[in-house]
């Protein structure tokens, strides 16, 4: 607003209107935050002891195994969610720009569904899914005869990383499918006229047009999924509480691990903000990547 | 009717077909979930698949009653109901008075608010235990709502104080000269403008609450402030073989979230991917 607006009130009616919202949100939200760092630096594990040690907490964590193997999983999730989601929300969105395509609204709905169920239910349904005698994977794969490739879904630690990530790529399709449309419905009709008359269609439309206009959308959306993927905690903690072992073990599932199960709480919050330090790296690694590509 | 034509009909059909056959299989899951539920134990131990051969409502009983599901239930619907009415109220008084004021300090408090929603909240859940744990907080009827409360306001007060700022100030200022004061025009002239806002807000801050779960499994012990997705876990811990029974607490505890979103799945799409598209 460039005029100065006239309207008046009093100290007192604007206090009234800010002050309830700021101390409830001083409260939760910057007072632990900066609580957080104070608690790495100390080795509290919740007794009344607690020492302040410097930066020893972090100088363990460089060395924690445990934290890094959380980290390449969450790497490899991400990875995966990147390539396998990503993919398939742009083939969809082709799809969805197709005028062949009816209910489209039908489509979109069941598509959008599973992003509003928590992750808890999320999870025990995929565990249902994978369950061994019961689960409708098992029961598909032997109606059709494919009984060699049955598997302890969640059970065996060469592929458990690969069963816990297709919920997260199922649940949350319909985030960058429903952000991939919206930024294709703001590329100008004419464009695509033009290109049709002088013969690119299909996937060369897609490839040549659709992607480089909605590059940008692309990324922002990329950057969205990083910072969830890395963060993500209640699937697994659903799914398989990080194991069999630590095999599907994740940096989130690791830090309340370690500030819950063994009440290491200054060395659990090193491991969250750790957590937050490589995902942040992460982030900023891809937007300098990005960039370059550009 | 020519060949071409006939070729690019059916191709037509069966682009279709796949399409069809794609977004059911994105559905499926929570289908057979809510089908299966109403299957008897032994039904789904002799076929996991097949559709049941007789409603029955009793896994829901037993989730419901027996296994005390209604506990977690009351405590969801406690805890996002209180959550979403303060955070509309306390979201749209600060929005109000950041969008239609000038005062010392005003960008600083906006900025302040707006930074909340970079801070990852999986940050606070160790902290935030032990500051509760040291003030006497912890499971408290009210624990969670004030980190539900809290987490939630950044973006509520983002989104008024957009919309607030689409609303031309001379309607305040002919309220005012008419002699209305600073609340009735809030109340009575803003509030009503910003329905589609304030709906966005609900619908938003509902299903999070709703679908909330590192707070609820780390702040509170007692089952009665549990909300579902903790009451979901603990149930898992007794019904482990009970296949049916777990499935009917499932879909007992996404009805709300089913009915929200086949109500305001417009909203809620366009509330959920809006903002990352540039204009």
């Amino acid at each position: 607003m460039s005029r100065s607006p006239s309207m008046k009130i009093s100290r007192f009616g604007l206090f009234g209107l800010l002050a309830p919202s700021v101390a409830i949100y001083t409260f939760i939200m910057i007072i632990p935050l900066a609580l957080s760092f104070y608690y790495s630096l100390t080795d509290w594990t919740g007794g009344p002891t607690k020492n302040f040690i410097g930066l020893d907490n972090y100088k363990l964590l460089l060395k924690d195994s445990l934290f890094w193997h959380s980290f390449k999983n969450n790497l490899i999730i991400l990875a995966l969610t990147l390539v396998i989601q990503m993919g398939l929300a742009f083939l969809l969105t082709t799809f969805f720009m197709s005028k062949a395509l009816r209910l489209k609204e039908f489509h979109r709905t069941v598509i959008f569904f599973p992003v509003v169920l928590s992750a808890v239910v999320v999870g025990f349904v995929w565990q249902m899914i994978y369950s061994h005698d019961y689960g409708i994977l098992n029961a598909v794969l032997r109606s059709v005869g494919l009984e060699s490739s049955i598997r302890a879904w969640l059970d065996d630690p060469k592929i458990v990383l690969y069963s816990v990530t297709l919920p997260l790529i199922w649940q949350y399709l319909g985030i960058p499918l429903m952000i991939f449309v919206s930024a294709v419905h703001g590329i100008s009709k004419d464009i695509y006229e033009t290109s049709e008359l002088d013969g690119c269609t299909g996937f060369k439309k897609a490839i040549y047009i659709t992607f480089p206009l909605i590059y940008d959308t692309i990324k922002v959306v990329m950057m969205l999924s990083i910072s969830s993927n890395m963060l993500v905690f209640s699937h697994i903690y659903v799914m398989t509480g990080g194991g069999p072992g630590t095999s599907s073990m994740v940096l989130a599932q690791y830090a309340y691990k370690t500030s819950f199960g063994s009440m290491q709480l200054g060395y659990g919050s090193a491991v969250t903000i750790g957590m937050f330090i490589v995902s942040f790296g992460i982030i900023l690694l891809f937007k300098r990547l990005a960039e370059v590509k550009n | 009717m020519s060949v071409p034509l006939l070729l690019r009909r059916a191709g037509n059909f069966l682009f279709n077909a796949v399409m069809i056959v794609f977004s059911l299989a994105c559905v499926f899951p929570i289908v057979w979930i809510i089908y299966s539920s109403l299957k008897t134990k032994d039904e789904f131990m002799l076929n996991s698949v097949s559709l049941p051969h007789q409603l029955q409502f009793h896994n829901y009983y037993k989730a419901f009653v027996e296994g005390k599901m209604y506990q977690y239930f009351i405590s969801s619907s406690l805890n996002s109901a209180v959550t979403v009415i303060v955070v509309v109220v306390l979201s749209f008084c600060t929005a109000y008075a950041l969008s239609r004021f000038r005062f010392k300090g005003r960008n600083l408090i906006y900025t302040y608010f707006i930074v909340g929603m970079l801070i990852p909240v999986y940050g606070l859940i160790v902290p935030l235990f032990l500051q509760f744990k040291q003030l006497g907080m912890y499971d408290k009827f009210y624990t969670l709502l004030l980190p539900y409360i809290a987490i939630r306001l950044p973006l509520p007060i983002f989104l008024f104080e957009s919309f607030i700022r689409t609303v031309p100030m001379e309607l305040d200022e002919a309220a005012h000269m008419d002699g209305a004061s600073t609340f009735y025009t809030m109340t009575r002239i803003l509030l009503p403008i910003c329905k589609p806002a304030i709906a966005t807000v609900i619908i938003l801050s509902f299903l999070d609450t709703w679908n909330e779960f590192p707070f609820s499994l780390v702040l509170v012990s007692h089952d009665s402030f549990k909300t579902l997705p903790v009451g979901l876990t603990n149930f898992y811990g007794q019904y482990t073989s009970d296949y049916t029974t777990l499935m009917a607490a499932m879909v007992l505890s996404i009805l709300p979230v089913m009915a929200v979103y086949l109500a305001f799945y417009k909203n809620i799409i366009q509330g959920m991917t809006a903002g990352a598209v540039k204009g």
